[in-house]
Formats: C-alpha cells, structure tokens, sequence
C-alpha cells in the first residue's frame, strides 16, 4: 500500500519528536534534574517510530529500557513520560518503578520489569488472550539483539509459532548488548534466521530508514490480524551514545560510530519528504516549535508533580484479598 | 506410613448438603465451576488438556470447555507463568499448571518479577488475576526432584498470594476464592493428599477467604502451627497427646502469605507455647517467620521457646526408603517436639 502524505508527516512528527525528546532527556539527567538511570535510543528512533505509528489503541506493545520511542508513537502523553523519568506522584507507576520503565494502561503499554526479553514475553501472552477472545489486537514485542539469547525469549516464540499468536516480534539490532558485541552474543549474521525455528517468517532490514521500518511493520501487522501468525523483523541499526548516560562505551571505536552517525534515520527521512515536497523548511520549523513547546510543557508538568509519599511504600502490593 | 484421616473441616459449619470427595476431586469440581462461572478462565500447562494432567487433577475439562480454554503447553515453564501475566493484563483469567513444584525454579522470574510486581510496578494500573496450580509434596516416593516443597521461597514476594489447602472443603474453597480475586495466587495442592484425603465438600456454591488461617482443632496447652500434609500429622500427634493429657491447639495456616498472625497470636496468648510443623527443609523455611513473628510480636506470651519441627537442613525428598521414611517427621517426632515443648 502506498504510504499517504499524512502518514508521511506522522511518522515525520514522531520521528522528531522521539529524537528531541531523547537528547533532551539526556540533557535533563546530566543536569541532575532526574535520577538513578536513563537509556537513550538516539540513532535508532526509525525502529520503534515505523513499528508504532499508526496502531490502534488496543494494540499491545511490549517495550523496555531503550523503548521510549515506541512510548510515544503509541500515543502516551509526554507528560507521563517525564513524571515516569522524575519518579513522582503524577508518573503512572507512581514512583514505583524506575526510570525508563514506560508504561500506561489506556494504551496497552506493559509497563516492563528489568528482566530482560520479558517484555517481549509477557506481550506474547497478551496475544495469546486475543486469540482466545478472538480479537484480531497485535502485540508488537521489542527486545534488542542481545535479549535473543535469553530462554525465555525462545519459549515464547517457539510459543507464537504453535499457535499463530498475533505477534511482530521487533528485534533491534544495535550490535551492542551493553559491552557485549553481538559477535559474541549471536552466532548467526541475521537474528531473523532464528524464525525459521519457529515456524514463521524473519526479515532483515536498515533500521534506520523509516520507510523500511514502516512498511515491513505495516505488512507484519497486517498478517497478524488476518490470524496468519507472527514475524519476526530485525532492523540493524546502532545507539550513539553508551548503553546508559553513565556508560562510555569505550568498547567501540570512533570509526563505527562515525560510520553509523552518516546513516542517521532523522535527516535521510527529512531530506526525502523535502525532495518529493511532502513538508518544506517552514513546515520543518513549526513541526520543531510544535515539539519544543510538547517537552517544555512536559517537563512543567513532571516538575511541579509531588513526590510520592513514605505512607504510600504499602499501596498497590495487593488488591483486597477475597 | 498410613495415612491418618483425621483432617476435620476448617470451617465447621458445611450444612447439611454436603458429599464426600477427594482432595483431587475437590480441586477437579472447583476448576469446572469456577471455568463455568467466569468465561475469562482458562487452564495451561503440560498434559493438562485430553490426558488430563499427571495426576488427573484436570480430568473431564478439555471435554467440556475445548482446546481454547484448556490449552496443552509445550515445555516451557518461564513462558507459561509470564505469558498468563500477559493474558491476565489482556483481561483473562489465567491459570497456568507447574506440573511439579521441582520445575517452579524455571518460572520463578515470572511469578516473582512479573505476577507478584505488576500491581506495584506500574502504580495499580495493571492487575493480574492468575492462579497458578502447583504441585507439590514429599512422602510419595518421588526422590529428590519430584517431591520439593518450595513454599518458603514464595513467602518472600510481597504480592503474590501463596496457598496450600489441607482439606477437600478448603481445597475448592480456596481455589473459587483465588479464581474471584485480582491477586496472583500461587495454589499449592499436596499431591500426598490428592488421594488419601476424602472429606465433606457442600454440594452448594461456596469460599473459604484468602489470608485467614482455621483453628482446626482447640486446646489449652499448646498451639501447634502448620498446613497441608504435616497439617494431618500434626492432628495425629494431637490425637496420642491427649490421650496422656496433653491438650493441644491445632492451627491450619491454608494461606502462607500473606498469613494470618492474629489468629496465631491469638492462640498463642492462650496457650503460651508454639509449635511450627513444615515440610522442607528446617533453615529460612516456613517455621523461620512463624517463630520470629511470635517471638516479636508474642513475646510477653510465652512459657517456652518456639519450636521449629521440620525434615533435616537435606534436600526434599530422598529417594531410598530407608532415607525417604527419616526425612519428614512423623506424629511421634511431632508428638515428641510437642510434649517437650509443655514441659519445659
Ligand atoms: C535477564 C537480564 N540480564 C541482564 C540484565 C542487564 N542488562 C540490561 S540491558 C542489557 C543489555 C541488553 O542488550 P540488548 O538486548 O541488545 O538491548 P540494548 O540495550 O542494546 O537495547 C543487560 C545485560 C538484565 N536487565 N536482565
Ligand atoms: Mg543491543
């Protein structure tokens, strides 16, 4: 299906959003201004903007650390997000969790645990529930590469398989698990060879162009609610900074970093809609009023929100038992 | 060792519509109501669907609700738990079986990170209703990988619900009370009990409320604490103690988290004296709280210390007879803790 010039300012708006929010978040933790941890995703924001845009409320997604893109592009406001970042009264979990742990019901966004490839998991048993209220909902589940070599990453495809869940599984290759290369954590070129495992397709591809991202997800998506079962795309792509802000990656060299900055997913996507006249430099700037004003809103709003209370260290442990 | 049938119901006042049924049987019927009532319920695990589960805990419900709601898992312990989170925040019922406790440590991450933490880690607004079945138990010869008894490490997860019925009565009663709530709850059935315990069940819709435990049997001398298997061996010993005058309190703890210290402490200002029967091993086990909570907040009761009986700090359950038969106490070694216990 061709894509629309509307979807193309969408995905454009997110695209940048997800970016600005992101550099601004690394900015607000230097500063001190929030604490404990924060995981950008600058250089990979094509993933998760292409695997989100355009689903519907009552989809899941099943997202983690380096995921916040994928936050926004479902639609969770800002403000929720910064509240969550700031750990206070306002953010969804209520402080509860830490920073980086996303999550807001309205939307089907599972606010996540550490544990790596749970989310992807957890999602997986979302679609499962679909498939017995025969809802035709997708759960698109995010890990990153080094998250395909945990178990439970496996049961759950292998899962998915048997019974055709409606699942994307989204696999973003950053050639990184923390210091770990992929080299050594996956023995095979392509993660999307370990489909084939599973009974259902796996793709590779540039994870930094939004219009790869958005229509192999978009065809994905498609094939799970038609009930013909999961796939499995791997977007190679890279994070430019550490694997958290306290993080200096000296485990790569300057070269691969260079290399992977020319390959940046924001200005290759600007640049085409400017060529093929979808925004102009005047629709650019308003676009980045529009967002600059978003985050300062956002950021208003997580700041002036309390801090949670020692009194409330008992709530949310327990429903009223029966 | 025989098994003694003294196992009176934890609540008294059944009626008079009752019939009698097996521990198993009562976990049976209470899955095919439960099921019946709330169509979100759905079973999964390993050789639960056609073949009816290992121990036939699951017989007749494929039959009757089809391969969407009993849903035969492959070997995937990890997935089964984290993936009825999953179906459980999508707005179903879930309850994934772990066919022997011995393979729990494969989910562990699912009920302990996942299950018990999603209430608190995204501030309420996800819940996950679940009830995982599990089961469990020494004294049936299963050696030491078919026989744990792992209910201690579960003690330890603020969130999670963690039950172990003793009596067909709260068998059902316990599991229609785990299907209504919006807590995970981890169901221990004793498999030493699916068969050797038969009991009056009411033939009438009913619960037995989560986090109250049942003083089964009264008495002025002692308390003695415990549940499900060692529950039975405990009333035994009770039994040949007052025949030499011993007169002794027996407590039915049926939820061991979170547990229900008023109804031990209770007792405990009678009696003056406690008992902690458990099965498992003896360090950090169920007896370790019990005791230091009556130790902290029953202090000023007390006549006597607190006394832990439980099988050696050995891993549950050897397998050759001879090691087997030493492993969990019996009445007498229960008997004997208690008359000690009076004594000192
Ligand atoms: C089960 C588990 N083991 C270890 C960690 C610590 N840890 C957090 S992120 C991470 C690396 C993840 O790499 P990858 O899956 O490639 O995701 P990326 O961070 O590159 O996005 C590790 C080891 C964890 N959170 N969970
Ligand atoms: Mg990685």
């Amino acid at each position: 299906m061709p894509v629309s010039n509307d979807e193309l300012k969408g995905l454009y708006y997110y695209l940048t959003l997800v970016r600005t929010t992101d550099e601004r978040c690394r900015r607000l933790f230097k500063q001190g201004r929030f604490h404990g941890t924060y995981f950008s995703a600058v250089g990979q924001e094509a993933t998760v903007v292409g695997s989100c845009y355009g689903l519907r409320a009552e989809d899941t997604i099943g997202i983690q650390h380096r995921e916040m893109g994928a936050a926004i592009t479902k639609g969770m406001p800002l403000k929720y997000i910064m509240a969550e970042l700031f750990a206070r009264k306002d953010s969804p979990d209520r402080g509860k969790s830490h920073p980086c742990h996303y999550g807001w019901k309205p939307l089907g966004i599972i606010t996540p645990a550490s544990t790596i490839a749970a989310q992807t998991v957890i999602a997986t048993g979302c679609a499962l529930a679909y498939k017995i209220q025969k809802k035709d909902n997708v759960a698109v589940c995010f890990v990153g590469e080094g998250a395909t070599s945990n178990g439970v990453w496996h049961e759950a495809l292998n899962f998915a398989g048997v019974h055709k869940l409606n699942c994307v599984y989204v696999v973003q290759n950053n050639l990184w698990a923390e210091s770990v290369p992929a080299s050594l954590g996956v023995p095979v070129e392509d993660v999307s060879e370990r489909a084939k495992a599973y009974g259902f397709p796996g793709v590779t591809i540039d994870g930094n162009d939004l219009f790869a991202t958005y229509e192999t997800s978009q065809d994905a998506i498609r094939r799970a609610r038609r009930g013909e079962g999961p796939t499995l795309i791997e977007m190679k792509t890279y994070r430019w900074y550490g694997h958290s802000e306290i993080d200096p990656a000296n485990y790569r060299t300057q070269e691969e970093l260079e290399y992977w900055k020319k390959r940046d997913p924001v200005p290759r996507f600007e640049k085409i809609l400017m060529e093929r006249g979808v925004i102009d430099e005047s629709y650019k700037q308003a676009t980045m009023q529009r967002i600059e004003r978003e985050i300062e809103e956002a950021i208003d709003f997580a700041e002036k929100s309390p801090q949670p209370e020692p009194h409330e260290i008992l709530e949310d442990v327990y429903a009223p038992l029966v | 060792m025989k098994m003694m049938e003294t196992a009176k119901s934890a609540t008294g006042a059944i009626g008079s519509d009752v019939k009698t049924m097996s521990y198993i049987e009562a976990i049976t019927e209470g899955l095919m109501e439960e099921m019946q009532r709330d169509e979100r319920i759905f079973l999964i695990g390993e050789d639960i669907a056609a073949y009816g589960g290992v121990f036939k805990a699951t017989r007749g419900l494929y039959e009757k609700f089809g391969p969407m709601r009993v849903i035969d898992s492959p070997i995937s312990e990890n997935f089964l738990v984290q993936g009825a989170v999953g179906a459980a925040i999508a707005g179903l019922i879930p309850s994934p079986e772990i066919q022997f406790d011995d393979f729990i440590s494969l989910a562990v991450d699912g009920i302990v990170e996942h299950a018990a933490k999603m209430r608190y880690r995204s501030g309420g607004m996800f819940t996950c209703p679940m009830v995982i079945r599990c089961c469990y138990g020494a004294a049936v010869g299963g050696g030491l990988f078919h026989s744990q008894a792992n209910q201690a490490w579960f003690m330890h997860c603020p969130g999670l619900v963690v039950v172990t019925p003793a009596t067909p009565y709260d068998a059902k009663g316990l599991l229609k009370s785990a299907f209504r709530g919006q807590n995970p709850v981890l169901y221990y059935e004793h498999k030493r009990l699916y068969r050797t315990i038969k009991g009056p069940v009411p033939t009438h819709d009913y619960t037995v409320p989560l986090g109250k435990a049942a003083v089964v049997r009264e008495g002025q001398h002692v308390t003695v604490i415990s549940y499900a298997l060692m529950l039975h061996r405990s009333l035994e010993a009770a039994e040949k103690l007052a025949a030499e005058g011993i007169d002794v309190e027996v407590i039915d703890l049926r939820t061991l988290l979170p547990y229900d210290k008023e109804t031990i402490l209770k007792s405990v200002e009678k009696t003056a004296r406690a008992v902690v029967v458990y099965e498992s091993s003896k360090t950090m086990g169920v007896g370790a709280e019990i005791g230091a909570m009556i130790a902290e907040d029953g202090f000023s009761f007390l006549d006597a210390p607190v006394r832990r009986v439980s099988p050696p700090d050995a891993p549950q359950e050897p397998f050759a007879p001879p090691l087997a038969e030493a492993y969990l106490p019996d009445a007498n070694r229960i008997a004997e803790a208690i008359r000690e216990t009076v004594a000192y």
